[in-house]
């Protein structure tokens, strides 16, 4: 067994080169930049247009909504940098060479997600500081030492809660030959998690908080800073929730890895 | 023109293939369905009417939109990107066969597919879970016709994308670029009628609304007449045109710069 401190070292040491050899593709990074500085506003945009026609949605302000998207795109970084390489483990297991990544003296997780470091999710990471700092400003939110840790708390709960959907859908590609649908809902659902969670009633307010518990990527924490007095008694929970989370996409990803027998080439 | 048409059956029928894929597409779409209900409720709040559409015509717009996203999306861009790529755009340069009416009538079978196994589901499911309710009129006669249109300028759009490859090895950025521009300025996830007049303006002289804000309307106000819908049906014609030949100008000369490996 390696300790936690050698694996941090090891995962300087490997994206070090990784980043090395992406930027000899320099006019790739920009191009998927500037993709990414799109896709990142667009929810955003359809937002700053609605609250065009209409001075809130249930309640909520355009600026509250930005808190909240800022919040959102902050905590979905850690899965878009650091676990991108989801994406392609269906063709791994698929053609076979997935089989490499048992012999190594390794965490398989590990060894498998350190071979992408996903340099464009950094311009999301950036423009959620940015956005969340604006927020706070326009909001007049004061910031004590007590709730940047708590900020800290639930963007760590929250970027686990989205890694953990993100990383359990991919495992269905140990299990079904055509596993992108899988992954394509959890990315699509992904997309609500910015969205007010109190205007949904009945069946989605239950799916998103327990179910596929979106909420918790978002909308729960974001309210212990924009209306502490409304907060879900949930969100103190999100720790334990992201962690649960977290070992039970790692159980799926063992189970995966287990019963995964290679291509027989 | 008759090699292509066993083009359709063949693409079809591969799509066919991914059955378990329509499923989640189909699951996906309904959550879709709700989280707009929802979202569009609240935003509502009792209003009747918002920028001239009521709460039912917003409604059909952005799920009917999204029926029609998914009708679209062939990843016929990803498809020439990874023809390119791989060099496997080779064979078919070697054969008798005009890869742009290939990719054409390909992509027609992938739409066909999407047709029959997600828009109609999402349609019945708007129709009677939902509760929408269509009014009738002559735009109704005319949506069939402008989908088709808006087949031709999404395929377009997405050929002249793939063919990016040529000369970038970044198709995720351009792609991903391309999506949200189309989605977004187009009517596809919000009606058009939100956006403020000075962008507006703007909008509807661009291609991207004759792919969906052009058909929705025929649907959510049916009976607005010819005055109104016969321009936009000529703007969505004249786009079609245009960017068939403006891609069809890009791959030749992008096909000039074709470099493949041996092997």
């Amino acid at each position: 067994m390696r300790t936690l401190g050698e694996y941090i070292r090891l995962y300087f040491i490997i994206e070090a080169q990784y980043i090395k050899a992406r930027m000899q593709y320099r006019a790739d990074f920009i191009i998927s930049s500037i993709g990414m500085f799109f896709t990142s506003l667009a929810t955003l945009g359809v937002f700053w247009v609605i609250l065009q026609s209409v001075p809130d949605v249930a309640g909520w302000s355009l600026m509250e909504m930005v808190f909240i998207y800022a919040f959102f795109m902050i905590a979905i970084s850690p899965m878009q940098i650091l676990f991108d390489h989801a994406w392609q483990l269906r063709f791994h297991v698929q053609e076979g060479t997935f089989l490499k990544y048992y012999f190594r003296p390794l965490n398989m997780m590990f060894y498998y997600m350190s071979e992408i470091f996903d340099l464009k999710g950094l311009i999301q990471l950036v423009m959620g500081i940015v956005l969340l700092i604006y927020a706070s400003i326009q909001l007049q939110i004061d910031w004590t030492l007590l709730k940047i840790f708590l900020l800290l708390i639930t963007l760590f709960s929250a970027a686990l809660v989205q890694i953990s959907i993100i990383v359990a859908a991919s495992c269905a590609a140990f299990w079904v030959v055509e596993s992108y649908p899988v992954l394509g809902l959890a990315w699509k659902l992904r997309e609500f998690a910015p969205y007010p969670m109190s205007i949904f009633d009945g069946a989605f307010r239950f799916m998103f908080t327990f179910l596929i518990p979106i909420g918790f990527v978002a909308f729960y924490p974001s309210q212990l800073f924009l209306r502490p007095e409304e907060v879900s008694l949930l969100v103190y929970f999100s720790p334990i929730i992201g962690i649960g989370l977290f070992s039970l996409a790692y159980w799926i990803w063992t189970k995966g890895v287990n019963s995964y027998t290679g291509t027989g080439s | 023109m008759r090699k292509y048409l066993p083009l359709i059956r063949a693409s079809y029928m591969v799509s066919l293939v991914y059955r378990f894929g329509f499923l989640f597409s189909i699951i996906g779409n309904i959550v879709y369905l709700g989280v707009a209900y929802y979202l569009w409720k609240s935003i509502y709040q009792g209003r009747d009417v918002l920028n001239g559409l009521t709460f039912n015509e917003t409604f059909l717009y952005v799920g009917l939109g999204s029926a029609i996203f998914i009708l679209l999306k062939t990843y016929a861009d990803w498809i020439i990107h990874f023809e390119i790529q791989q060099g496997t755009i080779a064979t078919y340069l070697t054969k008798p066969l005009d890869f742009q009416l290939y990719s054409l009538f390909t992509n027609f079978g992938a739409v066909l597919m999407n047709l029959t196994a997600i828009t109609v589901p999402t349609a019945v499911v708007m129709i009677f879970v939902f509760k929408v309710q269509v009014t009738s009129g002559i735009g109704l006669w005319l949506f069939p016709i402008s989908l088709i249109f808006a087949f031709l300028i999404s395929f377009s759009i997405d050929f002249f994308v793939g063919l990016i490859s040529f000369y970038s090895e970044s198709v995720w950025g351009v792609t991903a670029t391309k999506d949200i521009i189309v989605t977004v300025l187009s009517g596809g996830l919000i009606p058009l009628q939100f956006f403020p007049e000075a962008m507006q303006k703007i909008l509807y002289w661009l291609p991207f609304q004759a792919v969906y804000h052009t058909p929705l309307m025929m649907i959510t106000k049916a009976d607005l007449g010819w005055g109104t819908f016969l321009p936009m049906l000529l703007l969505q014609i004249a786009w079609a045109i245009i960017l068939l030949i403006a891609s069809r100008l890009f791959y030749n000369q992008a096909i000039k710069v074709i470099r493949i490996s041996g092997g």
